[in-house]
């Protein structure tokens, strides 16, 4: 029988299939009706200091093989999060990842201090690529990238991801800042920036303009930028999110490089999609011989891999 | 067409709310703008409540599943009452009787759960925002004091020949100004459409008691994680998917 679990950060995972901060919430709902178990991990959506409202409607617009979407974060804020959702993310019997984002890095050593306090979180993922926020993202500015990791880095023994944009700054060169400055590992990609205009009024349909572009249209920029990184850096571990929706989606990122795989946009459409995928992935280890899934990550970097 | 035919294989929760069901076109009426479906499978929830909506998806389509609100639910099936422009609603009007569908849900909260029981309403429809209050009037015809139904084009009046439509007999009116006539004071209004009209509704009755609006977005998820409906409300950000769409009026100072 195929192996699905993975081990990196120290921590075991009991498949590659995680799912990717935003869609899943905090994962609670899903709880009762999705086999959370069988999924490596949740990340839950992004945590910031103080409450956030997020963006005014729409905050989804439809697109070929996808969507824009313009949430903007929206979240209770740290201490509603510690207080009456923590204890309940606390009990899901899968490994959790705590996504959190700030304005400044002061904020940040602020937020992780206050992280410390928490029970039951198994990593961090600092999201420096939120593209809903107006301006500029801390992730396309390697400088900046070093300076949030590094005060990240200094707040925290857990395991630490940080999450960057895969459409903008020199990516390899932010990822080396990442992981020089204490990153344990890099989650690539976050949505693409994107815009949509409504021809009925000559508007952009999204309030900020621009809003982030997710789902099957951004697998192949994904998959370039994990397998990228994943040539410069052979031995980071790499959370590779965008556009999976299928087995064949989920083969290609870790065969690319993804030591674990996120799950975004196809939770949305499909919540049991995430625990399909790995009884699909376990499924196509037995039938081709692939006894770990250790065995398909970075594969098309090595030139492919021999099985029957 | 008899059921047996949908292969149900992957539905491992049949009737989890969660997992995409098969569902045939069973049968279909359709003017030029509006088709009123009806459609059936074995994993498909058949107690939908009033004001609850469904996800429908029209094979495995990689962009996001359509909202439709229910306008009947029964062992026969469930009915949705659709605007025929649009990606999957296109379908709808065009697809041989036996096609497949997908359909996830219900979602939402009920509209029984959020009104006061105390008072009897008048319920306004824009275009195909009238499926949920047809629903309603079948299931609690004791709470509706009046009904106000307004569409562009009259051609959805062949379609809904089983209940008597304000539209049919008016001339082209919008629904507003049809419901100043309607409308009595201690009557409460429950209203179902696009959003000039509820903005037209919120300006006039925005001082009367138990005034109901049903909102509309893109849905994303369905199932309250995702956030791609989240609305302001007088108490926070509140989710059309979940703690909608009814939504008080009072509720919601953008929109008065």
């Amino acid at each position: 029988m195929a192996d699905v679990k993975v081990s990196r950060l120290g921590i075991g995972f009991a498949s590659p299939v995680v799912l990717a901060s935003g869609p899943a919430g905090f994962g609670i709902e899903l709880a009762s009706e999705i086999a959370l178990a069988r999924l490596g991990a949740v990340t839950t959506k992004t945590i910031t200091l103080h409450p956030r409202r997020g963006n005014a409607q729409p905050r989804l617009v439809d697109c070929p093989a996808g969507a824009l979407n313009s949430i903007g974060l929206e979240n209770p804020g740290f201490d509603a999060f510690a207080d009456s959702i923590q204890p309940r993310v606390a009990e899901l019997p899968v490994r959790r990842i705590l996504s959190i984002a700030a304005a400044s890095v002061s904020e940040l050593h602020k937020l992780l201090r206050k992280v410390a306090t928490l029970d039951a979180i198994d990593a961090i993922e600092l999201n420096l690529s939120c593209p809903n926020l107006g301006g500029a993202v801390p992730g396309a500015d390697s400088d900046e990238v070093a300076a949030y990791t590094r005060a990240a880095a200094s707040e925290t023994d857990r395991p630490l991801l940080v999450k960057l944009p895969g459409d903008s700054g020199n990516l390899v060169q932010s990822c080396e800042r990442a992981l020089a400055q204490g990153a344990r590992g890099l989650t690539l990609i976050n949505s693409v920036r994107g815009l949509r205009v409504d021809w009925a009024t000559g508007r952009p349909f999204l309030d900020h303009m621009y809003g982030g572009l997710s789902g099957s249209a951004i697998l192949p920029i994904a998959l370039a930028r994990v397998f990228e990184v994943r040539s410069a850096f052979p031995d980071a571990v790499i959370v590779g999110t965008g556009g999976v929706n299928t087995l064949g989606g989920l083969l290609e990122m870790l065969m690319a490089g993804a030591d674990l795989v996120g799950i975004g946009f196809g939770l949305m459409v499909d919540p049991a999609l995430p625990q399909r995928l790995v009884e699909e992935l376990e499924r196509w280890m037995d039938e081709r011989g692939v006894a770990a899934v250790n065995d398909l990550v970075g594969a098309a970097q090595r030139g492919g891999f021999d099985v029957q | 067409m008899d059921d047996k035919t949908i292969e149900h294989d992957d539905a491992t929760l049949t009737g989890s709310r969660f997992f995409w069901q098969r569902a045939q076109l069973i049968d279909r009426r359709a003017s030029q703008r509006y088709a009123r479906v009806l459609l059936r499978g074995p994993g498909v929830a058949s107690d939908v409540a009033v004001g609850q909506f469904v996800l429908v998806r029209y094979s495995d389509d990689a962009c996001l599943p359509r909202a439709f609100s229910v306008m009947s639910a029964s062992d026969l099936g469930l009915e949705l009452f659709v605007k025929t422009e649009g990606r999957v609603r296109e379908k709808f009007a065009t697809a041989p009787r036996g096609t497949v569908f997908e359909i996830r849900g219900p979602y939402g909260t009920p509209y029984l759960d959020k009104i006061s029981h105390a008072r009897k309403y008048v319920l306004v429809g824009g275009g195909s925002g009238a499926a949920p209050l047809l629903y309603f009037r079948k299931r609690r015809p004791e709470l509706v004091a009046g009904e106000v139904y307004g569409f562009r084009t009259r051609d959805a009046a062949g379609l809904l020949h089983e209940v008597s439509l304000t539209a049919e007999r008016e001339d082209g009116r919008r629904a507003h100004e049809q419901l100043a006539s309607v409308w009595r004071p201690g009557q409460g209004i429950i209203a179902c459409g696009p959003e000039p009209m509820l903005r037209l509704i919120a300006a006039r009755y925005r001082d009367v008691d138990d005034v109901y609006v049903s909102l509309e977005a893109r849905i994303g998820c369905g199932i309250g994680t995702c956030l791609g409906c989240s609305i302001e409300t007088s108490s926070g950000m509140q989710r059309i998917c979940k703690e909608g769409p009814l939504f008080a009026l009072r509720e919601l100072p953008w929109l008065m």
